[in-house]
């Protein structure tokens, strides 16, 4: 609840009065550009930096001043932490041994860890035989044979090669959701908050941006910045033209001149306000000149349409890349997976189609370029 | 004009074989990426190109001619590596200009020159700052304006993870400007590109070489990598598979291929058409899928013989309820996890096969059809079209759980 953190003798203000609820047996990220606050952020929750204002409540009570181990959290950083001298087993005992507990319960707990994440037959073995994505699950089990019910996470796919990372964080979030526990997991990688995370807290500037399901910041970006920053999007400047109630604006902007309409989107615009649009790669439409939409079995009638030159395509596996530019030679690109034709060649004239409901408008800001440079 | 021509190639450090007999050619202008895991010896393999390391055996030729025992400097090309090396002591200017001075050219003729690539990467009015006051993005734009100083001869560019330490966003656009500026009427460069990310390779390379374990296991293009893998290995680095432990079912006949679905009739089916042919699999329990193989490959079989079928993930087609009737290579389940990721859903989908349990990993677009009405339990019907099937002879157990789990 309003927290705010300073470092240096306030002179760097790394987290600015947020407040956040992170509900029982949610897998939460904190997601931002490098600066953000998000690590100053989750160690304030974890106990290992104390807030300069506000405070830190776990299941209601205050914490400050209970130490990081008091707070029945368990660690998982980039770099391991796991002590390579001892065995696999050793490394999850030691901190049952450290608690006191008795020899009976120590080994009924650590095998029950080392079971969960599948490590048990290499209860003997030295750390030094499991790779990356193995080291992450031993100290998984570690953190929950102390009986963790939170886990805080900063950055643990960051050391892992990008295949192996794409792989292993699906057994991540499986393996956590399926033990009930609460996570909350750092990154800067957009794509794996996307993967992984029940709610994403999108952090820019010691500020929180947005805070919701991937579902929800995909769907409806509040900012921008939101919108630049989890998916592929296009961004247009233009204003508005005309208000038409029911929350639809006609607006103007170089991508199909004078005839958008969309919607509102609650911002309660007024009449030539500056605007920006954005719309998602994969949200365009595209059509050969000679389409015949009478006989298509789909409704157009919220669909807006206009002409482009397709420049070049690539392909890239899942989708291909279409880059397209206007008359006035501004440019976007499409990525829409199973699109009619795929044998547009560059050079070729397309219809292009985008749906009002996927055009998203911003108040435009006093700085484009800033809001889009992911910084 | 570059060509680079590598014949098996060997380097071991102590007993570790980092490159095992590779022989390359990339061509002049080619984007080429060297694409593959930590450790499979791709970093090796570029400095060997770059005369940084000398090869134990093979050679090294530049345009026919064997460079194998040049130094770098003799060989004319362009480095940038991960960690930019900079110099942090000058600016902006004086680090793009440094190779220029030491090789004493013509300072009005370098200082054009500085001009002209500050310009192409949006650096111009920059020149004074240092590299402590730049963010990451920038210092990765100078290190490439200093490698492109050097090219004036071979326009030969090598780049080692070049985006490596960047935000992704930031990744993004700096790949399209590479592959704008590699493409450039002005630079006209051949580029070879070291990188472990998939993605990057396919947005941007003309050709890949796909290595592992000191070896380059296939060389394509993006489309041929990833419709034609040699491999399980190349099939499993490319995007998320599934993989059918089946029997060849080979009675003699051929099976009838001119049932493709015309819509999706690309140049790449076109090519599957030419390469492959359609084969039934017999999974167990009197079903069966049909998918592609090599001619070569098929010719070898025998009836019965073990195969492995591999299905990408976005291959795969998901549809409420049990449909098996109309739908070709269905296959009954329930959804036991389905995430959104953004653009696509990912869905982990419980069938039953030859008697047991398996969860096969499908994603799909996002539309709000699926985000409405394919729920966790629901029961499904999954399918695949048979040319993006890929049927290898079966590798073996072991080889499946060590390609599969990366280790």
């Amino acid at each position: 609840m309003n927290v705010t953190k300073t470092f240096d003798d306030g002179k760097v203000l790394a987290v600015d009065n947020i407040s956040l609820i992170i509900n029982d047996g949610d897998y939460i990220f904190l997601l931002g550009p490098s600066g953000c606050g998000k690590t100053t952020t989750l160690r304030m929750i974890a106990g290992l930096e104390q807030p300069t204002e506000g405070k830190v409540l776990i299941d209601g009570k205050d914490v400050e001043g209970v130490p990081p181990e008091d707070r029945d959290m368990g660690f998982i950083f980039q770099h391991f932490e796991i002590f390579d001298q001892m065995t696999v087993w050793e490394n999850v005992t030691f901190g049952l041994e450290m608690r006191g507990y008795e020899e009976d319960y120590i080994i009924k707990e650590a095998k029950k860890a080392l079971k969960t994440v599948e490590l048990l037959e290499y209860a003997d073995e030295y750390p030094s035989i499991f790779g990356n994505p193995g080291l992450q699950k031993l100290g998984i089990a570690r953190a929950i044979a102390t009986g963790a019910k939170i886990l805080i996470m900063d950055e643990p796919l960051g050391s892992l090669d990008p295949k192996v990372s794409k792989v292993f964080r699906h057994e991540l979030r499986n393996l956590i959701k399926d033990l009930g526990l609460t996570a909350i997991h750092v990154t800067h990688n957009q794509e794996e908050a996307m993967a992984i995370a029940d709610k994403i807290i999108v952090m820019r500037a010691g500020r929180i941006l947005q805070m919701g399901t991937p579902y929800e910041l995909y769907e409806n970006p509040k900012s921008i910045f939101v919108a630049n920053f989890l998916g592929e999007t296009n961004f247009f400047q233009g204003f508005v033209l005309k208000l038409l109630g029911d929350g639809i604006i006609k607006i103007w902007t170089r991508l199909g001149g004078p005839k958008l309409f969309c919607n509102d989107y609650g911002n309660g615009f007024n009449l030539d306000d500056n605007i920006v649009i954005a719309f998602r790669y994969e949200d365009i439409y595209l059509f050969p000149l000679n389409y015949n939409f009478e006989k298509s079995r789909y409704d157009w009638s919220k669909m807006e349409f206009f002409k482009a030159v397709l420049k070049s395509k690539r392909f890239i596996g899942s989708t291909k890349r279409f880059y397209l530019a206007l008359d006035n030679d501004d440019k976007f690109l499409s990525t829409k997976p199973g699109t009619f034709v795929e044998n547009y060649k560059p050079g070729e004239e397309l219809i292009v189609g985008i749906h009002q409901d996927d055009i998203h408008v911003f108040k435009a800001p006093d700085d484009l370029m800033y809001e889009l440079s992911l910084m | 004009m570059v060509e680079i021509k590598l014949k098996n190639v060997s380097k071991s450090f102590k007993d570790l074989k980092a490159l095992d007999n590779v022989s390359l050619t990339i061509k002049d202008k080619e984007y080429f990426i060297i694409l593959g895991p930590t450790g499979a010896g791709k970093t090796t393999l570029l400095k060997i190109i770059g005369g940084l390391i000398k090869p134990d055996s093979g050679e090294v030729l530049f345009n026919n001619k064997n460079v194998t025992k040049l130094s770098p400097g003799e060989r004319n090309l362009g480095f940038m590596f991960e960690n930019y090396a900079l110099f942090p002591h000058m600016t902006i200017y004086d680090n793009i200009a440094y190779s220029s001075r030491v090789h004493a050219r013509d300072p009005k003729q370098t200082q054009k020159i500085v001009e002209q690539v500050l310009m192409m990467t949006l650096l111009t009015g920059r020149n004074e700052a240092l590299p402590e006051e730049m963010s990451g993005g920038m210092k990765q734009r100078v290190a490439l304006c200093r490698a492109l100083m050097n090219l004036e001869q071979t326009k030969l560019l090598i780049l080692d993870e070049p985006l490596k330490a960047l935000d992704a966003g930031l990744r993004m656009s700096l790949r399209r400007e590479l592959l704008l500026m590699a493409k450039s009427q002005l630079l006209e460069l051949t580029v070879i590109h070291v990188t472990n990310e998939e993605e990057e390779a396919m947005m941007l390379a003309d050709r890949i070489a796909v290595m592992n374990e000191g070896k380059v296991v296939q060389v394509g293009t993006p489309y041929e990598i990833y419709y034609q893998p040699k491999n399980l290995f190349v099939a499993n680095f490319m995007s998320e598979i599934n993989y059918f432990n089946g029997k060849c079912v080979k009675n003699g006949e051929v099976l009838n291929h001119n049932n493709l679905n015309s819509e999706k009739l690309d140049d790449i089916f076109l090519q599957i058409k030419k390469s492959s042919i359609p084969m039934q699999i017999d999974i167990g329990m009197n079903n069966f899928l049909t998918a592609f193989i090599e001619r070569k490959t098929y010719n070898e079989m025998k009836n019965g013989d073990r195969v492995l079928l591999v299905v990408r993930a976005n291959h795969i087609k998901i549809r409420l309820g049990h449909r098996k009737k109309d739908k070709h290579n269905a296959i009954l389940g329930r959804i036991s996890r389905r995430k959104f990721m953004g653009v696509f859903y990912r869905f982990e989908v419980l069938v039953k096969i030859n008697g047991s349990e398996k969860i096969i990993i499908v994603t799909n677009p996002a539309t709000s059809e699926i985000h409405n009405s394919i729920l966790e339990d629901s029961e499904v019907t999954i399918y695949f079209p048979e040319e993006l099937g890929i049927i290898f002879k079966h590798p073996g157990k072991d080889v499946v759980n060590k390609v599969l789990k990366l280790e």
